[in-house]
Formats: C-alpha cells, structure tokens, sequence
C-alpha cells in the first residue's frame, strides 16, 4: 500500500528536512517562523498517526514494514516498521510535542533556533524509537533521546539546569551502560538483535542458559527503569524536571519517559514471554513507584517538583497494567499513557502560567489566585481530578482497567494498594490545589491577572481533550470490544 | 601475543586512571587519547582490525582534537582546577587503589584459567564488514546520521560564547 509508505516515511523525514531549514536561513527569518513549523510537524504527525492507525486496521495487518532508500526485501536487510502500538505512541509524540511549542511560545525567548534544533532531534529519536525492530537500532535511537534531553534540560545554563542535567547525564549514562550490557548477553545467546528472532531464539535457549537470561534481564529492567525514572531510580526526574524550562519539562514528563522507558519496558516483556520474574519485577517497581512517588509528592514545597515526584507515581500505574500480562492491562497502559500526557501536560501549563503571571511556583508564597487566574484554576483543578482518578474523567477509566486486569490477573493485593494509592494522590494534589489557587490572596498578587495567548489556548484545549476522552470513553471501549480487544 | 596485550591493558588502565584524576583538562584529554590508542592496540591484537582502526582514528584522534578544541575555546581559569583537587586530598590514594584493583583483576583472571577470545574471521573481512553495514544495519547508519547531528547541535549549544 504505497500510500503507508508515504506515511511512515513522512515521520523521519519531516522532522529532518525542518531541522534543516532552521539551520538554513538568516537567525532572525528562522525565528519568526520555527515554532509555528515545529507546531505544523506535531499537527501533521498526529494526523498521519491516525491515518495510519485507520489504514493499517482496515488492511488487518499487524506490521508495516518500510525503509529509508534501500531496499528492505533483501535478505537480513535491516527495516522500520509500524504498528498500532508504535501509531499510539507517534500520536502521543505528536500531542505532547504541540503543548510544549504552544508553551515554548510564551517561556522560551532566548536561543529559540537551538531550542527547535533539539526539539527536532528528540523528536526524531521518539520516532525512530518506537519505529526500529532491531534491539541494537532502538539502543542508538535511545542515545538520541538522551543526548538531546540532557543538552534540553541545560539549554539556558541556569545554575539549577547544570545540576539536574548533570544528574541526568550521569543517570542516562548508567542506564546506557546497563542496557548495553544486557543486549550483549542477548546476543550472546541469541545470535540476533531483531525483535522477532531474539524472542524466538531466547524461548528455545532459555531452559539452559538461567544464568544469561536473568543477567540480561536484570541489566535491561535497571536501564529501562532509570530511563523511566520509577523508584528507586528516580533521583534525576524531579532536578531534571523542576531546573528545565517549562516547555521542556512537559516534554521530559509527557513523553520522553514513556518512550525512552516505558516503550523499552515493553520490548522487555515481549523478549521474555512467559518468564516468571518480568511480571514480579514489573509489579515490585510498580507498587514501589505508586507509593513512594506520592509519599514523596506529598512533602514538595515547589509546583514543579510535586508535579514530578506525581510522575513517578504515576509510572508505577504504567508498570503494573504492563505487569497483568493481559490485553485488558495491556490497553489500560497504554490508555494511562495517553492520559498521563494530558493531564501532565496540562499541570506543567498551569505551571509556565503561573511562574509567568506569579512570578513564584513556590507553594508557601501562593495562594488565592482562583479568582485572579480562572482558566489555569479550572485547568488544574481537571488535571488533578483526572490523575486521581475521579470519573468520569479520563484518568479514572485508565486506572479502572489496570486495577480489573490486575484483579482479573490473581494480584489482588497489588490492585487493593494501587487503588488505596489514589488516596495519596488526592491528598497531595488537594494540598497543591488549596495552597495554590485557595486561601486568603497575597496582597502581592493583587494585580495578578489570567494569562492569555498561546498558554491559555493549551490550558483550555488539554482540559476539553481531558473531559472529551473521560465523557467519551465508553465509545472508545465500545470500539475495542467490537475488535475483539476486550 | 598475549605480552602485548597485557602490557596494553596496564597503559589503558593507568592512562584511564590519569584521565580522571589529572588536574589539567588538556593532559586528561591526552591521557584520555593514550588509553584509547592502548584499546585499540588490544582490539588489534584480538583480531578486531576494523574496530582497532576505528578506535585509534575516532576515539583517540577525532574526540582528543575536539576535546582540546573544546577546552582552549572555553577559556577556563586555568588557576581555579588545581585548586579544586587541592582541596581533595582524601582522594591522593585512589589513584593506588585503582590500579591495584586492576592488577588483582588480572591476577584473578591468570589463575582462574580466563583466556583470551578470538574475534570471528568475518571481522577481519573489509568486504563483509562493509556488506553488513550496508545490506544489514541500514536502520543504524540513520540513526547514527541523526546521532552525529545532534552532537554537532549539542556542542554548538553548550560551547557557545555567552551573549
């Protein structure tokens, strides 16, 4: 179907040929225009995702395969490939790439030709990620990912952006090493870094190579989950997200984890199907992740850092659908996914709009500014339903789904906890939401008004994706019960 | 001829170890060189010609000139190094303690028997390696074009000359 063929193409080379064209012109044409293009390439992106999703459903085929000028029916040729898994992750991509521009917008005033350069190389690491099927390519992808992620996070060279992209650069670093390693002993046994023959050679050496498999494994889980950012690996996600600026904070929560981590997670559970130790691992980290994150979450005193230590948190919901094993869990995950970047997304807007208008996101010095910033309130105050879990919107089908396919999965007990979790999960974000937008006004921010442009236009869009998906929801379920999903 | 070898991994260790404890950034980068060029002897030795050649041209060729690019552009106090380690003083034996440990490594590795392994013959096949990254790991070649463009994108953003 040449018309795929254009398609998946068009997510490489895209990015590619305006990465170009900022380098190309004059500093000062290049910077009247560049946000708006890289705003068109997240548009375009998601749009050619659901139109690959659509053709690729009404072909009924599970892979695409495809190549960059040379001819992939060679034999061992080397291909890019897309599925309905890797479409989902493309339209996150693309979602989340949108809100940071529309926030860079307002946030980012300064060297806004390096920041679409590297906006457009994570993007194009995102995106050869989530296409490769070959363990070693998605490894270089990877790198991508975190070169341009630490060199993002240390862009306007803050003294506090050094530190939390120095931390995480070292983390990267570790994490690289660790996979590194693991796809080693992969290959060492296997013979082959391709998903398919790796999954398949891994089954038939398993029984006699214990050893191999578990270091393989326990390399690789360590790697994904420092990528991840989920506990104990987190101590570089809450530096990193608070120092960055705001745009690249939303990136970093909304997307880069879960492609650089929890994409790599589940690789991880197809190359090694039925091993017993993936699903308690998953499980473990999981809980871990849940309680810790908003144990942690609950003693912040800085917007940004709460709405980190809320991201670790909620990876662990992430982890424990991956770890039921099933398709109900499955598409709980990958539901969370989506929702994890709305309301995010959303929190993270909230959060340019108040440094912008406030000029503080420390939570002691706010206060009162319900009234004074009525859309970011709003906004917020959906965001946090959502990620607590209260229907009907969004967040609340997504954890609904990982709790029945973890109950459905015999762990009750993980189910019991994960929902008790969404209590922490209120109580911090209730904190946030009275210290923030409740409570007597500062005489300081009397004169604090709602912010407006490109800010507010991405405060309001999430918060109406946020409720449409929630109000929604039971048509999208309706869908995948008439494909025979659930 | 495992003499060369072994005295490659004693230069590649007390050269590495020198990288990262020399108070002077321009002499890190050159011990840094050394231990690659040691690596690239051993990749030699062990039959790994092509890795060898890109170990040697690459890592200690390419990255020690961009290394010391980097560091005459940067204009670095060259007062304010020194006394940062002058003030590690705790840190005098680590030096002793890492080569001792490699030292006990090889030791380790002599009396349990560890030999050495052999590179398969394909490496040292130009043709092939070429055959393979051209017919096999096209996907690579990508990736490693977007690789070097970030890079070039990196160092521009993080050695730029402040406004």
């Amino acid at each position: 179907m040449p018309i795929l063929d254009y398609i998946t193409v068009s997510f490489l080379v895209i990015p590619l040929i305006i990465l170009v064209l900022n380098n190309l012109f004059s500093k000062q044409f290049v910077e009247r225009i560049n946000f708006k293009l890289v705003g068109v390439v997240a548009i375009l992106q998601m749009a050619l995702a659901v139109a690959g999703f659509s053709l690729l459903s009404a072909a009924h085929w599970e892979d695409y395969r495809f190549s960059l000028l040379w001819d992939w029916t060679m034999e061992e040729a080397g291909y890019f490939a897309v599925n309905s898994l890797s479409l989902v992750f493309l339209f996150c991509i693309g979602f989340v790439l949108l809100v940071a521009v529309l926030v860079a917008k307002a946030t980012v005033e300064q060297r806004k030709t390096a920041f679409v350069n590297l906006v457009l190389t994570l993007l194009l690491g995102m995106n050869g990620m989530v296409m490769v099927r070959d363990l070693f390519s998605l490894y270089v992808f990877l790198e991508i990912v975190g070169i341009s992620s630490f060199v993002l996070v240390a862009l306007f060279q803050l003294e506090t952006g050094l530190e939390g992209a120095f931390k995480y650069l070292v983390m990267s670093s570790l994490a690289t090493v660790f996979i590194l390693t693991g796809l080693a002993f992969v290959f060492m046994q296997t013979g082959s870094l391709q998903y398919a023959q790796a999954w398949a050679d891994w089954l038939s050496v398993q029984g006699t190579a214990q050893l191999y498999t578990y270091l393989a494994f326990i390399l690789l889980i360590s790697g994904f989950a420092l990528k991840t950012g989920v506990v104990p690996f987190h101590s570089w996600l809450p530096d990193a997200h608070q120092s960055a600026n705001t745009a690249v904070s939303i990136l970093l929560s909304g997307i880069v984890i879960k492609v650089a981590g929890i994409y790599g997670f589940i690789v991880l559970t197809k190359l090694f199907p039925g091993f017993p130790p993936v699903a308690l691992a998953l499980r473990i980290l999981g809980l871990l992740s849940i309680v810790v994150g908003a144990l942690f979450a609950l003693r912040q005193t800085h917007f940004k850092r709460l709405v980190a230590y809320s991201s670790v948190s909620q990876m662990g919901y992430i982890l424990l659908g991956l770890s039921s094993g099933t398709t109900l869990g499955f598409l709980g995950a990958m539901v969370h996914i989506f929702n994890h970047a709305t309301f995010k997304s959303t929190l993270f807007t909230n959060a340019a709009a108040l440094s912008a208008q406030a000029g503080t996101l420390e939570l002691g010095e706010l206060g009162g500014l319900e009234k004074k910033m009525p859309v970011t309130g709003f906004s917020s105050i959906t965001a946090f339903l959502s990620t607590a879990g209260i229907p009907p919107l969004a967040g609340f089908w997504s954890k609904l789904l990982i709790i029945m396919a973890l109950w459905k999965s015999e762990a009750e007990g993980f189910a019991a906890v994960a929902l008790l979790a969404s209590i922490l999960t209120a109580a911090y974000f209730l904190r946030l939401q009275k210290k923030v937008f409740f409570g007597q006004l500062p005489e300081k921010f009397g004169a604090v008004t709602e912010i407006g442009g490109s800010v507010k236009f991405a405060e309001l869009m999430l918060s109406a994706v946020n409720i449409a998906v929630g109000v929604g929801f039971p048509l999208i379920l309706l869908f995948f019960e008439g494909r025979g999903l659930l | 001829m495992d003499a060369v070898i072994y005295l490659s991994l004693g230069v590649m260790l007390v050269a590495g170890v020198m990288a990262v404890m020399l108070p002077s950034m321009t002499k890190s980068a050159i011990a840094l060189a050394v231990a690659s060029a040691a690596l690239g002897m051993i990749l030699y030795e062990l039959g790994g010609i092509w890795a060898a050649l890109f170990e040697i041209s690459v890592c200690s060729g390419l990255v020690t000139v961009i290394l010391i690019s980097a560091i005459s552009l940067s204009n670095i106090d060259k007062e304010e190094l020194p006394k940062v380690y002058e003030d590690k003083k705790r840190m005098a034996l680590l030096p002793y303690v890492l080569i001792a440990g490699g030292v006990m490594l090889v030791a380790v590795a002599l009396w349990a028997g560890f030999t050495l392994p052999v590179a398969d013959q394909a490496a040292n096949l130009g043709t092939y390696l070429r055959g393979i990254l051209w017919n096999n790991r096209q996907v690579d070649i990508w990736g490693q074009i977007i690789v070097l463009l970030t890079g070039a994108v990196a160092v521009v953003v993080l050695f730029r000359e402040r406004d």
